[in-house]
C-alpha cells in the first residue's frame, strides 16, 4: 500500500533523477557528442578532468565565487533577519516581504538588468555613480571586477531566500532563555554569542550548505552577463561543463565533469555536517 | 542532511538530465510531423532551420517557396529561429532524432558539427557541374571543408569591411577613406577628439574592438595584413614576429593615443558607432541597416592594407544536410542547393541579402542596384575564410580573444603570444 502512495514519485523520480544520472555515468566513459557513434574510451574523460588547465582555471574561478558568494550572502542574511526579528521594528512584514521579494525573480532575468545597470555607456547605475564623482568603468570586461560583479548578482538574488530560513530559526528560539540570560546580566552580544548563535547553528549548517551549493553551481547569471569573460575569468565549472557539452559536443567530458562536481559537492556537505554535527554535542 | 543532500544530488542530476538527455546514440531519422499541406505521399518532405530573421529571411523564404512550386517531388517546410537557438537546439534535436534535413548555421561552427559526424559529405555533389556549384568563390568553400571533405554550402560569405561616417570625415576635411595602415592611424588620430583633455576622447576615430563577435575577425585581418596567421596547415602559428609586430603597432596608438576605446565587443562596437561616437569601424553588411537607423550617411571601403597584404577575414554563413541513413532526402536536399545557386537565384538571394553573390560568375551589373552589396562585391575575392577546417573554434577564438583584450590593455606582447600559442595547440589537438 505504502508503495502505492509512493509509486507516482518514484516514477517521476525514475525518470528525471536516477535514469539520467545513471546515463550521464556511462556516457561519462564514452566519447558521446550527442549522436552519430560513440565509443568507449575507459577514464580518459575523468584523466583529462584532473589534468586539463581549462578545468584547473575553472575550479580557481569556482572557489574564488564561492569564497565571494558565500559569507557575504549568509552573513547579509543573518544581519538582516536578526534586524527583523526585532519586535520592536515598525513594519516587520513589509520589510519581511520586500527582502524576500529578489528570490522570486528568475536569475537570468535579474542578471539582465544588473547588466543593464552597470552598462558603462547607457546604465543607470554607472551614470548617477559617475554623477557622484564614483567611475565604474566597463566592469564587466574588467578582470578583476567581473567575478565579484556577478558574485553580487547571486548575493542579491539569493540572500532572501537565506534570510527566511535565519528568520524562521530564529524564531523558535524560547524567548524565555533570553529573559534568563538578560537576568543573569547578559549584554546583547553575550545574549547573540550565548544563546543566538549556538541553538542557530543547526540553520546555519543548512544556510552554509545550501550557499555553497548554490555558489559551486554558478551559471546563470555569469551566462548571461559575462559568458565566461573577460578572457575566462569568470569561467566556473559548470560553464565549463555547459560549454564541453553544447558548444564542443563533447557530452562524454562533460559528464564526467558533472560528476566529479557532484561527489565534490557532496564531500564537501558531508563535511560541513559532521562539523556541525560535532559542535552541536560539544554543545549538548 | 538528507534533505540538503537529496538537493545537493538533485540539482547535479538536473544538469546530467541536460546532458544524459541529448545523448541516446542514434543517428537522426528524416522527420517532420509540423506540415499540414504535405501534397502526397511520394513527396520528399525536408525541415529546413534557418536564423535569417530581418528582410534576408523573407528572400530566402521566398526561394524555398518558388522551389516547392517548382516541381512535386520535393516540399521543403522551413523553421525560422535566432542562430544562437539554432546552435542549442540542433544538439538535442539531433540526439533525439528530431532535427531538421537541411540547417544554416555560423561558417565556424559547421567544422564542430561535421568532425562530429552530424553532416553528409558533399564531395559528389560538388563534382557535378549541374549543381552551379562549380563557380562558387573557393574561398568560401574552403569554410566548409573539414580534412579535405566539404560538408556544406556557403549560405553567405562577406569579408569584413571599414564603414565610415562620411559626416565627420566631411567635417574634418577628409575626402578619401585611408588605404594602408598608417593612412588609417593618421585618420583616426585626426578624428579623435578630447575636448575636455580629461584623457577620455569624447569622440573616437576608429573602434577597435578587442573580444568577441566582430573582434574574432578583426584581428585575423589584421594579422594577414601584415603577414601573420592564427592556424596555418593544421598547426599554430600565432606566436610569430609578424603577429608581434602588428600587435605592438595596435597597442601603441590604441593605448598611448586613444584613437579607439578597449574592452569593447562588436557589438558595443556598433552602439558607439552609431551613436556617432566613433568615426571609423569594421563591420560587415548590416552596418548599412544600423547606419541607416541612426541617420549616418554611411561609406564603405576595404580594410586598409597591411604592411604586407591587403586581407581581410570572412564572416560566413554555412548550410549542411544532417547525414541520415536515406538517400532520398539527400538528394532532394541536394537538389535544393543546386536550385539555390543558380543564375536566377544567386542573384536575388545576394540583393535580398545583402551580401556579395557566393558565384563569381555573377556580373557587376546585376547587383549593381544594391550599394552595399555592389560596395563589397569586389572584396570578396580578398576575404580570407576564418579558421577554415579548424574544429575547435571555441578554444581558439577565445585564446585571441584574450590575447588581443590583454593587448589592448597594456599587456606584455611577447609573454601573450606565448601563452596564446600554447592554447591554441592545446585546442587544435583536443
Amino acid at each position: 500500500m505504502a508503495l502505492a502512495f509512493l509509486l507516482p514519485a518514484l516514477v517521476i523520480l525514475g525518470a528525471f533523477v536516477v535514469w539520467p544520472m545513471i546515463s550521464a555515468f556511462r556516457l561519462s566513459f564514452t566519447n558521446a557528442a550527442g549522436f552519430g557513434v560513440e565509443e568507449w574510451v575507459g577514464v580518459d574523460n575523468y584523466v583529462k578532468v584532473f589534468t586539463d588547465p581549462e578545468v584547473q582555471d575553472a575550479v580557481v574561478n569556482t572557489l574564488q565565487y564561492t569564497v565571494l558568494f558565500t559569507p557575504t550572502a549568509v552573513l547579509a542574511a543573518l544581519l538582516l533577519a536578526l534586524v527583523v526579528n526585532n519586535p520592536r521594528l515598525p513594519w516587520r512584514s513589509f520589510f519581511r516581504t520586500t527582502l524576500f521579494l529578489p528570490f522570486v525573480v528568475s536569475l537570468a532575468v535579474a542578471a539582465f538588468a544588473w547588466s543593464y545597470l552597470i552598462d558603462p555607456q547607457v546604465g543607470l547605475l554607472s551614470y548617477w555613480l559617475g554623477r557622484m564623482g564614483l567611475h565604474l568603468g566597463n566592469v564587466l570586461e574588467d578582470p578583476s571586477l567581473a567575478m565579484p560583479a556577478v558574485a553580487l548578482v547571486a548575493v542579491w538574488k539569493n540572500f532572501g531566500f537565506y534570510f527566511v530560513i535565519f528568520l524562521a530559526g530564529l524564531q523558535d528560539i524560547p524567548a524565555s532563555l533570553y529573559e534568563a540570560a538578560r537576568v543573569d546580566g547578559a549584554g546583547v552580544l553575550h545574549r547573540f554569542r550565548h544563546v543566538t548563535l549556538p541553538l542557530l547553528s543547526n540553520t546555519f549548517a543548512f544556510v552554509l550548505v545550501f550557499a555553497m551549493i548554490a555558489a559551486l553551481q554558478a551559471f546563470d547569471q555569469i551566462y548571461v552577463m559575462t559568458g565566461g569573460g573577460p578572457y575566462g575569468h569568470t569561467q566556473t565549472i559548470v560553464m565549463e561543463i555547459y560549454e564541453s557539452g553544447f558548444r564542443k559536443l563533447e557530452l562524454g567530458f562533460a559528464s564526467a565533469l558533472s560528476y566529479v562536481l557532484l561527489i565534490a559537492t557532496l564531500l564537501l556537505s558531508v563535511v560541513q555536517f559532521v562539523f556541525f554535527g560535532r559542535r552541536e554535542e560539544d554543545l549538548a | 542532511m538528507t534533505r540538503t543532500r537529496l538537493s545537493a544530488g538533485a540539482a547535479v542530476a538536473i544538469l546530467g538530465l541536460a546532458l544524459a538527455g541529448c545523448s541516446n546514440g542514434s543517428t537522426p531519422d528524416s522527420t517532420d510531423d509540423t506540415d499540414t499541406s504535405a501534397p502526397s505521399d511520394d513527396v520528399v518532405e525536408l525541415v529546413f532551420w534557418h536564423g535569417y530573421t530581418e528582410a534576408d529571411g523573407d528572400v530566402l523564404d521566398q526561394i524555398v517557396d518558388e522551389f516547392n512550386a517548382s516541381q512535386d517531388a520535393v516540399h521543403i517546410d522551413v523553421e525560422v529561429n535566432p542562430w544562437a537557438v539554432i546552435d542549442d537546439t540542433l544538439l538535442p534535436a539531433l540526439s533525439a532524432g528530431d532535427g531538421p534535413d537541411i540547417v544554416a548555421m555560423p561558417a565556424e561552427r559547421l567544422p564542430v558539427y561535421a568532425a562530429r559526424g552530424a553532416f553528409a559529405p558533399l564531395d559528389d555533389f560538388y563534382a557535378d557541374a549541374a549543381n552551379n556549384v562549380g563557380s562558387l568563390n573557393p574561398n568560401a568553400v574552403e569554410m566548409v571543408t573539414v580534412d579535405g571533405t566539404i560538408y556544406g554550402v556557403p549560405a553567405g560569405f562577406v569579408p569584413l569591411a571599414l564603414y565610415y561616417n562620411k559626416a565627420l570625415f566631411d567635417a574634418a576635411g577628409i575626402t578619401e577613406p585611408p588605404a594602408d595602415w598608417d593612412e588609417w592611424v593618421e585618420v583616426a588620430r585626426t578624428l579623435t577628439v578630447d575636448e575636455d583633455g580629461d584623457g577620455v576622447p569624447e569622440q573616437y576615430g576608429v573602434v577597435l574592438p578587442d573580444h568577441a563577435t566582430v573582434a574574432n575577425g578583426l584581428w585575423p585581418s589584421l594579422f594577414y595584413g601584415n603577414g601573420g596567421d592564427i592556424v596555418a596547415d593544421g598547426a599554430a602559428v600565432v606566436d610569430s614576429p609578424e603577429n608581434a609586430e602588428t600587435l605592438a603597432f595596435w597597442q601603441r596608438v590604441v593605448v598611448e593615443e586613444a584613437i579607439s576605446p578597449t574592452g569593447v565587443d562588436g557589438i558595443e562596437a556598433d552602439e558607439l558607432f552609431s551613436a556617432g561616437k566613433a568615426a571609423m569601424h569594421i563591420g560587415g553588411p548590416w552596418m548599412t541597416f544600423i547606419a541607416a537607423d541612426a541617420g549616418i550617411d554611411l561609406g564603405i571601403a576595404p580594410i586598409p592594407a597591411g604592411p604586407k597584404a591587403q586581407a581581410a577575414s570572412a564572416i560566413g554563413i554555412s548550410m549542411a544536410i544532417t547525414a541520415q541513413d536515406d538517400p532520398a532526402v539527400q538528394a532532394a536536399a541536394e537538389q535544393f542547393f543546386a536550385y539555390f545557386f543558380n543564375d536566377e537565384n544567386s542573384v536575388a538571394w545576394s540583393l535580398g541579402s545583402g551580401w556579395p553573390p557566393l558565384r563569381t560568375d555573377v556580373p557587376a551589373d546585376a547587383i549593381a542596384e544594391n550599394a552595399t552589396v555592389a560596395a563589397l562585391t569586389p572584396m570578396a575575392e580578398f576575404g580570407r575564410a576564418l579558421l577554415p577546417g579548424v574544429v575547435n573554434t571555441t578554444d581558439v577564438l577565445a585564446a585571441v580573444d584574450e590575447l588581443t583584450q590583454r593587448t589592448l590593455a597594456g599587456g606584455d606582447i611577447e609573454a601573450l603570444l606565448a601563452e596564446a600559442q600554447q592554447k591554441v595547440e592545446a585546442a587544435l589537438a583536443d
